[in-house]
């Protein structure tokens, strides 16, 4: 592939990728490292990449690598580790009226870190939870948890009762 | 509880833009790695280097203790007998990003053809061990090149395979290097 192909699916990818990434990192500086990583790190695996699964979906698994390399290069710096903080927060009775500007990505941004990487992986980009727990190197019945977790906390946060989440 | 402008939270879910547009340009930095090869990497990603080496002599430490104890008792005695031209130590720095660069692949095809032609020289027990060694760096980066279409992002997989590259063009530099010594006593 030439610089100018490989360019045209950087475009296509570009938002969807940077999305991605911003949803797990809740960073946008962040998330855009994270974006030139992962296609950075495309531009050299193109050679070994075999067509087995999706375009979209193999960037996507790059793309949640680099995050998780991220995060073990900055333990605590600047991605957020304060998962247990934030549920314990979320489970306040009173915490959705405190924060009532809340909107959906500010909430899901709130999440535990584990909670929120199914959360962003299934619930939001429509990945199995096969594929969820293959990219973050979770077993699938822990996604599947997660999942559950993720909206239950999320629902709270947003004053939707559970039964109709 | 809060109340929300969404009646379940499937349709707040799909509120969610899956598509962000970047505050910048991306493009830029990324053209930039790609087009300069290695010198480019920034500083992050090679900071396991010395994880990714580690690992990667573990893999291969067996093929370069088998190629070099074959190899360098010759060149030892060489040295020692005052007959090999110091220039001949002196090791080749092939600098690559990828196989199809034009600069390893020019290096890789010259020194594979030098390897090939001088291998004949050699006895044919020591012939067959260099030849199992290459087959062993082979077969290396055949394994890191599968474990890499199921991991592609994997930093140390990539140093492992680079290391393999460097492993080949580091044996077929040996052999020129031993065998050049035979034919300077020719002529």
């Amino acid at each position: 592939m030439v610089d100018a192909d490989f360019e045209a699916l950087y475009r296509e990818h570009l938002s969807r990728i940077y999305g991605l990434c911003l949803r797990l990192t809740g960073q946008p500086a962040l998330a855009e490292d994270c974006t030139q990583e992962c296609f950075i790190a495309a531009w050299r695996a193109l050679p070994a990449f075999e067509g087995r699964s999706r375009l979209s979906t193999w960037l996507h698994r790059i793309a949640v690598n680099t995050v998780l390399t991220q995060r073990r290069r900055r333990p605590g710096d600047a991605l957020r580790e304060a998962g247990a903080l934030d549920e314990a927060a979320l489970e306040w009775p009173g915490s959705a009226e405190a924060s009532g500007t809340l909107d959906v990505e500010a909430a899901m941004d709130r999440l535990p870190q584990g909670a929120r990487d199914v959360l962003v992986l299934v619930g939001v980009y429509g990945h199995t939870h096969e594929e969820a727990a293959a990219m973050l190197g979770i077993a699938t019945g822990t996604s599947k948890a997660q999942l559950h977790r993720a909206r239950r906390l999320l629902a709270q946060q947003l004053g939707i009762a559970m039964e109709a989440a | 509880m809060n109340p929300s402008r969404f009646n379940t939270l499937d349709a707040a879910l799909a509120s969610v833009p899956r598509e962000v547009q970047p505050g910048h340009d991306l493009w830029p930095g990324v053209a930039r790695i790609i087009g300069h090869g290695a010198q480019g990497v920034p500083q992050a990603l090679w900071s396991r280097w010395p994880l990714a080496l580690a690992a990667s002599l573990g893999v291969l430490s067996l093929v370069g203790a088998l190629c070099w104890s074959v190899v360098h008792e010759r060149v030892t005695a060489e040295l020692l007998a005052g007959r090999a031209p110091a220039g001949d130590m002196h090791s080749i720095a092939v600098s690559f990003q990828r196989p199809q660069d034009a600069d390893y692949v020019a290096a890789r095809t010259a020194l594979e053809r030098t390897f090939n032609e001088r291998l004949a020289m050699l006895a044919p027990a020591t012939r067959d061990r260099i030849r199992a060694d290459l087959e062993t760096i082979r077969k290396a980066n055949a394994d890191i090149s599968s474990a890499l279409a199921q991991d592609p992002a994997s930093p140390l997989l990539w140093q492992l395979l680079r290391s393999t590259w460097q492993q080949e063009i580091d044996l077929y530099t040996t052999v020129a290097q031993t065998t050049r010594t035979m034919l300077t006593r020719r002529t």
